[in-house]
């Protein structure tokens, strides 16, 4: 309830600072602002544009959720998303039969970001080394790998600038405008992940060392096992993101310069934050953050730069995402100086 | 008598959180002397020479420096007018030499040039050949030995111009031979006209290196002594107290079968020295065995060791078993419950509610075969236990954070007895609680005892040990300094086996 308060006021706040930037540059903020809404939600197409923009925001921002629950800062969602991507693709290259071939490519893509997260949870309890970092690096391992496929062995031979077309049999059917039924994965992972987390053992366990780990420890609580799960689901989730973007999405395919991948990991980590960690709350954060982009081409209607409506955009997200930011960060500093052994 | 450099005149403070930590405390230091400050852990020593030094306001009373009133509103303050003090902890920064650490904060904002970097390394060596504190300028102090970084500390604040100098609990990290090389050069500085402030629980430290001594016990003066007038027995005595004649509430009752059988037990600690080094005992069934003595003496180690959180060697063994290599889990299903020293460190999740916190470590008959939680029945066990142990709170949904200090002990309390154990360790289960909520707890112990549970107690508090036990061992620098029974516990020998005396007739 407090949490819901809370965002609201960041929320006027934020559509405050963004409408005195429009203003002191003499546009008209509350025309640009109500040419967002209509764009964004203006009528059935523009909703399922908004909402299927934001299905892959859900999986990368829960990637970023889960693990923050067990204690850790995970922005490896980047990484995991585009090998999720490609190895999804990649089974158009088998011929199964429809449907079928779905679900292969969903499990494969799982697969490849649930290995993809498996170097970032043994460097860490084995060896200790942050997650942050290694994420980092495995995210860049994962941008030059996947351009390399996708320029080089997977592209179309008669367009040069995108994929092989995923084939019908491997695509979500369409279910309206840009719609497909790809949301259920986002939903179903999101209601999944709700119901570990408060409703089964490990999940417990995983917020429990989050917010505790010592005590964890001393109840017995495998810490390495909780940090390991957390890491390994949102590597899976974080693959699917990658996965129905390719499947679920119009171009059907990845061009060339990734565009159409684009930041769904990073950007999953303001829709978290938006969100509250919550994967209930991430289902709203995401729909928000679909309204901002989907709405924003509508604002360049109105005469406002491109480089105005970034800054609006940013604005508003940093005063949805900042209290929970500054939870995490006030959380990670009382850990620092209480010395946790893992 | 000689004009007082210092003098503290009844202090008073209380917390934020309504501990009163001093009352009413008078303390005085003269020019040239070394002055002892004695007393157990919480008397308030630390808390004294906080407010002396300007780290914390009195809440009443004034301190007279020089003859005038002052009033430092921070530590800076009091530095520049000449009183310096060094910290359990190190203001060492790792990576810098001995001489950038000295540096730092004196080089008057300016970048530390090469002329005054010269400048400052001849003052150090000139401070170092008048006080005979050697130690080497050009090493990160992070590469030094902790009796190498304390001499830098006094080095720092000799560097400063102190005219009075507190040291809280210098021997605490020393070596016997570091001790040993430490005190002749507090001596040294007194001869030449500095005080120095010297805080200990240790009673043979008292009488080697000081002139006078004050006592504080539970946040008064209780004594001043000019050192050679008084005695380890005298000291002592005035540390613990009077024996408020405990009544012995204890039924007496023929020990049971050995539950805990500790071997020759060693737990390695900070900087290779062991924390625990060496100390054997039983716990029967029916009984209280307590471990006594000041704090940081190896008990909070010898408890994690047992209850699994840390390595250890020798032989420890549970109802015949042994527990060598077992994790917590496996030692809490062999019968262990454990109340933890700090139970918000240890014991609860602050931010999980009631519910949450009650099956914390007990969860298992609360899964489905999938390993989904079964809510609704945890929420009855909690309500149960809330009832049982009179757990004050506004709801079992409630944060855990939301209960008062006693109220989350009953929690936690109730939690770990509710698994059946036949072996209880509780260390220090009563602090910071308020005086209801301490008998609650001390009634259930005995409670428990006598219904045949074996029980480990560790306190700091004598009162308690008093009260509680059937055997007291008392713990010093790792070892068990004696082992005493219930009817031979006198205060005296209690005290002088805390400040690592050796006692007649008290088994080693």
């Amino acid at each position: 309830m407090r949490a819901i308060l809370e965002s609201l006021l960041a929320l006027a706040l934020g559509v405050l600072v963004g409408a005195a930037v429009m203003a002191a540059w003499g546009r008209d903020p509350w025309g640009a602002y109500g040419a967002l809404l209509q764009g964004a939600l203006g009528n059935l197409r523009a909703l399922t544009s908004t909402l299927s923009r934001s299905l892959p925001l859900v999986l990368t921002a829960l990637t970023f959720a889960v693990a923050a629950r067990a204690g850790m800062f995970n922005i490896g969602a980047q990484g995991q998303m585009l090998v999720g991507a490609v190895v999804a693709l990649s089974t158009g290259l088998f011929t199964l039969p429809a449907g079928l071939h779905l679900g292969v490519a969903l499990a494969l893509a799982g697969l490849a970001g649930a290995l993809w997260a498996l170097p970032v949870a043994l460097l860490k309890l084995v060896r200790g080394v942050n997650e942050v970092i290694s994420t980092i690096m495995l995210n860049w391992v994962a941008h030059w790998l996947t351009l390399y496929l996708v320029v080089q062995k997977l592209s179309d031979r008669v367009v040069g600038q995108r994929t092989f077309l995923a084939p019908a049999s491997m695509r979500f059917p369409p279910l309206y405008g840009e719609l497909t039924w790809s949301w259920t994965v986002s939903v179903g992972v999101a209601l999944f992940l709700f119901w570990f987390l408060w409703y089964h053992r490990q999940g417990y366990e995983v917020r429990a060392v989050g917010l505790n780990p010592k005590a964890a420890r001393a109840a017995g609580i495998s810490v390495p096992r909780a940090m390991l799960v957390a890491l390994l689901l949102g590597g899976i989730s974080a693959a699917w993101a990658g996965a129905i973007q390719v499947l679920g999405r119009f171009p059907y395919a990845i061009t060339s310069d990734l565009a159409n991948l684009g930041n769904l990991g990073f950007d999953g980590i303001a829709v978290a934050l938006i969100g509250r960690n919550h994967p209930l709350g991430i289902l709203g954060g995401a729909f928000f953050f679909g309204v901002l982009a989907t709405g924003a081409a509508r604002m360049g209607l109105r005469g406002i730069p491109l480089e105005m409506i970034q800054i609006v955009q940013g604005v508003i997200v940093v005063a949805m995402a900042a209290p929970e930011a500054l939870r995490l960060l006030r959380r990670v500093r009382r850990r620092t100086t209480a010395e946790v052994p893992v | 008598m000689t004009q007082a450099l210092l003098s503290a005149e009844k202090i008073t403070k209380v917390y934020p959180d309504g501990t009163v930590a001093l009352t009413d405390v008078d303390f005085a230091v003269r020019p040239g002397e070394v002055h002892g400050l004695l007393g157990e852990n919480g008397a308030g020593k630390t808390t004294l020479t906080k407010i002396i030094s300007g780290l914390l306001p009195p809440t009443a009373g004034r301190i007279v420096w020089r003859g005038k009133p002052v009033q430092f509103s921070s530590p800076r303050e009091a530095l520049k007018a000449g009183i310096g003090m060094v910290h359990q902890h190190f203001a060492l920064v790792g990576p810098f030499t001995g001489l950038e650490n000295i540096a730092l904060g004196a080089e008057g904002g300016r970048i530390l040039s090469a002329v005054r970097a010269a400048a400052i390394r001849r003052r150090v060596e000139e401070l170092m050949a008048a006080s005979g504190l050697q130690a080497p300028l050009d090493v990160p102090v992070e590469e030094l030995p902790v009796g190498v970084q304390q001499r830098l500390e006094i080095l720092k604040m000799l560097f400063r111009d102190v005219e009075l100098l507190i040291l809280d609990e210098p021997t605490a990290v020393l070596t016997p031979q570091e001790v040993d090389e430490l005190f002749p050069i507090l001596r040294r500085l007194a001869a030449q006209g500095k005080s120095v402030v010297f805080i200990t629980h240790k009673l043979r430290e008292i009488l080697a290196v000081t002139d006078r001594v004050t006592v504080l016990r539970r946040g008064r003066t209780v004594a001043v002594r000019d050192t050679p007038d008084t005695t380890v027995e005298e000291l002592a005595q005035l540390m613990v107290g009077e024996a408020v004649v405990a009544k012995v509430r204890r039924a007496p009752r023929p020990p049971g079968p050995v539950v805990l059988r500790v071997q020759d037990l060693r737990v390695p600690g900070a900087q290779g020295r062991p924390a625990v080094d060496g100390v054997s005992f039983e716990v029967r069934s029916g009984e209280i065995f307590a471990i006594a003595g000041v704090q940081g003496n190896g008990q909070s180690e010898l408890v994690e060791a047992l209850v699994g959180l840390r390595p250890w060697t020798g032989e420890a063994e549970l109802l015949g078993r042994s527990l060598r290599g077992k994790g917590p889990a496996q030692i809490a299903a062999l019968g262990l419950a454990h109340i933890p020293e700090d139970r918000h460190a240890l014991g609860l999740i602050l931010e999980f509610n009631v519910v949450e916190n009650a099956v914390l470590g007990r969860i298992r008959p609360f899964l489905d075969p999938l390993g989904g939680v079964r809510w609704r029945r945890a929420t009855h066990f909690a309500q149960d236990l809330l009832t049982k142990f009179s757990v004050q709170a506004r709801g079992v949904r409630a944060p855990a954070r939301s209960l008062s200090g006693g109220n989350q002990q009953k929690l936690l309390v109730g939690r770990e007895l509710s698994k059946t154990p036949k072996l209880l360790i509780a260390n220090q289960p009563t602090r910071g609680l308020d005086v209801a909520a301490t008998r609650y707890i001390r009634d259930l112990l005995l409670r428990l005892r006598d219904e045949g549970l074996a029980i480990l107690l560790v306190s700091a508090d004598l009162d308690e040990i008093v009260e509680l036990a059937d055997r007291v061992a008392v713990m010093y620098r790792g070892t068990f300094t004696g082992v005493l029974p219930a009817e031979e516990l006198d205060w005296e020998k209690l005290g002088l086996l805390m400040g690592g005396v050796a006692v007649q007739g008290a088994r080693e």
